[in-house]
């Protein structure tokens, strides 16, 4: 299996344990992550606000990269992966806009045919990989460990451009979970939003949500939560003690990216999937149900 | 037989509680359904409101296991395939006043809606006598917002009002300062702009709850986006959000990538970043997480993205 690796910018800089744990993850399957070469920031939900258009001729741009190795493009940033479709989505359903796109890319030697997908490592696991076939692969299975899923929002919403699974009661980490031989609580924010993207802005606002997003994972019972997207992980874990300060109620949760969770029952140490690297510490509670060596 | 339960959250006036109904599974039937036949054969003291059951007065919305749903257009085996699950927890719709069980209450929002001016200022190229003439191409541009049913359930769903009732705007009141913004007949656009602007418009988060739940595929997200594309036509460019999207549009413009050092104090300015994020950021140093000396480097054809920006610029947008 062979993919054009869109990382996206948070994996070369605040999330770059989530690069490490990605390749490590990937390799240990046996799938091949060929990172475009040129690539730009997909304008992270925010390029649209000032130019519209210019986040569609970006983003065509970046998927044009991925079309000239005729595979599908793989992300692992739910955001990335919503720019990335939403472009598509547009190019693909507007051959006027289409055309001057192209007009735009051609300036740049490159041309957006619409020949490949845009997929997200998640539904690559699903779709293409096979659950069953990660099954085979776990050798360190996570029984006893309790998961929170936290989805984040671009992963499933809207649904017309995302499309996997049904936004509304999507079951994909569930599944995941369940193959790695994690254990999955019910929790009430499992589908809630991270507020990442307006934590500038609204940054009240966006801290209360995050000791929301903390505290209900925490009263189900869960160990650590774990997302798909690293932006949700920043968002949680980053500004975790900010969110802390002026909260009686200790709001303490570790949150895991997905491939780590995945490379944590393929049977690699913590450290080499760079957990360390979070803020909120993750391994004392780990080693409460999983033995490293 | 099959039993559907309905748990459904009440409320008197005064105090409120869950109340339970079975009701034998019907297949081919709608939420709206259910409802009345709790009403007539089991309790007829249960208050929801519906008028036309053809998804056209917006009345009839309510939540059902934590989505918002218009009842006489949802089929009952639509909910029951999507939750899997035999248990339906029924309640008002989110962020807004209840009146009875299920019954919200409109007026404050219709209040609330005329900040925006949710009519046309006329430009004075037309009149109420002699009319406007509207091209078809700028028909259409009004054509999809004013769908709106006004069901509420976008304001429901939505993040930022949960969090900032007062402050922020319901997204339909967003999708009303956008539909006579973009009327080629209103002469005033900005202001049903500027209102939006000074109740929090930045503060939206991105969660796409109401483009996802609106019964008539209403692109609020893309009303938002416009919306803040106008304020900096305004000259508002200077607001956290504004600059915060400006960091972004720029940066990938001159490395093709984020440069995370840089953002806060794009975003922030420098004095104000100094101050409060130091700590945060000695936090992501020592574990790693930001490398302080870490530029990112240009991007492998960054000419090229220059090109697109420039062509960028001379193209027509809708
Ligand atoms: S995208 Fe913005 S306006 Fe829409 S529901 Fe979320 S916060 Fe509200
Ligand atoms: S915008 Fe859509 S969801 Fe919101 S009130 Fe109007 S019809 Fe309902
Ligand atoms: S009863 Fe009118 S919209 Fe449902």
């Amino acid at each position: 299996m062979k993919y054009g690796f869109f990382p996206g910018c948070t994996l070369e800089s605040a999330a770059e344990e989530l690069m490490i744990s990605t390749k490590k993850v990937a390799s240990a399957l046996g799938i091949e992550l060929i990172e475009l070469e040129g690539w730009t920031c997909c304008g992270a939900s925010h390029i649209q606000d000032v130019d519209d258009f210019l986040g569609v001729a970006v983003n065509a741009r970046n998927i044009a990269l991925g079309e000239k190795f005729d595979a599908p493009i793989l992300t692992v940033c739910n955001t990335c992966t919503l720019m990335l479709r939403t472009a598509k989505d547009r190019l693909d359903h507007d051959e006027n806009l289409k055309d001057k796109v192209n007009e735009g890319l051609q300036q740049a030697n490159l041309e957006y045919r619409g020949t490949s997908e845009v997929t997200h490592l998640l539904w690559a696991l699903i779709r293409d990989y096979g659950l069953e076939n990660l099954r085979k692969k776990v050798k360190r299975p996570l029984t006893g460990l309790k998961v929170a899923n936290f989805y984040g929002c671009h992963i499933v919403r809207p649904p017309k451009i995302m499309g996997f699974e049904n936004h509304m009661n999507p079951q994909s980490m569930e599944m995941v979970a369940e193959v790695l031989g994690a254990e999955s609580v019910e929790f009430d924010q499992r589908l809630a939003c991270c507020g990442f993207h307006a934590v500038f802005p609204a940054e009240k606002e966006v801290m209360g949500m995050t000791r929301i997003n903390c505290l209900s994972p925490k009263a189900a019972g869960a160990d650590c939560l774990v997302t798909p997207c690293p932006l949700c992980q920043m968002q949680l874990d980053m500004y975790q003690p900010d969110a802390q300060k002026g909260c009686d109620e200790n709001i303490t949760m570790p949150i895991l990216h997905l491939p780590q969770l995945i490379g944590l029952a393929l049977g690699f140490e913590p450290e080499e999937l760079a957990i360390n690297r979070h803020i909120m510490d993750a391994i004392p509670t780990l080693k409460k149900t999983l033995t490293f060596a | 037989m099959r039993k559907i339960t309905f748990t459904i959250k009440r409320f008197d006036g005064n105090k409120d509680w869950l109340q339970r109904y079975d009701l034998p599974y019907e297949n081919g039937k709608t939420l709206l359904w259910a409802l009345t036949k709790i009403r007539e054969e089991q309790d007829p003291t249960l208050n929801f409101t519906s008028a036309c059951r053809h998804a056209i007065c917006g009345s009839c919305a309510i939540r059902v296991n934590g989505n918002s749903f218009l009842t006489c257009k949802t089929a009952l085996d639509e909910i029951l395939d999507t939750f899997k699950t035999d248990d339906l927890k029924c309640e008002p719709l989110g962020n807004f006043d209840v009146v009875r069980d299920l019954v919200i209450d409109w007026k404050p929002k219709l209040e609330k809606m005329k900040v925006v001016k949710p009519w046309i200022i006329p430009k004075e190229s037309g009149s109420p006598t002699t009319g406007f003439k509207q091209s078809e191409q700028e028909f259409q541009k009004i054509a999809s917002p004013t769908d709106c049913i006004l069901c509420g359930i976008c304001a429901s769903e939505c993040t930022q009002l949960a969090m900032n009732q007062e402050g922020y705007l319901e997204p339909f009141i967003l999708n009303r300062a956008y539909r006579f913004a973009v009327d080629s007949r209103d002469g005033a656009p900005e202001e049903h702009i500027r209102p939006v602007l000074e109740n929090d418009l930045w503060k939206c988060v991105h969660c796409m709850q109401c483009v996802s739940q609106c019964p008539k595929d209403i692109n609020l997200s893309a009303e938002v986006a416009y919306l803040r594309q106008e304020t900096m036509k305004m000259g508002e460019t200077q607001n956290l959000g504004a600059r915060h999207a400006y960091a972004f549009h720029d940066d990938v413009k001159n490395k093709g990538r984020l440069n995370e050092m840089t953002l806060p104090m794009k975003t922030e300015g420098v004095v104000k970043t100094a101050m409060k994020r130091v700590p945060f950021a000695l936090r992501m140093i020592s574990k790693g997480k930001i490398n302080p000396l870490h530029m990112p480097k240009e991007v492998e054809g960054i000419a090229g993205v220059r090109k697109i920006y420039e062509y960028a610029k001379g193209v027509d947008q809708p």
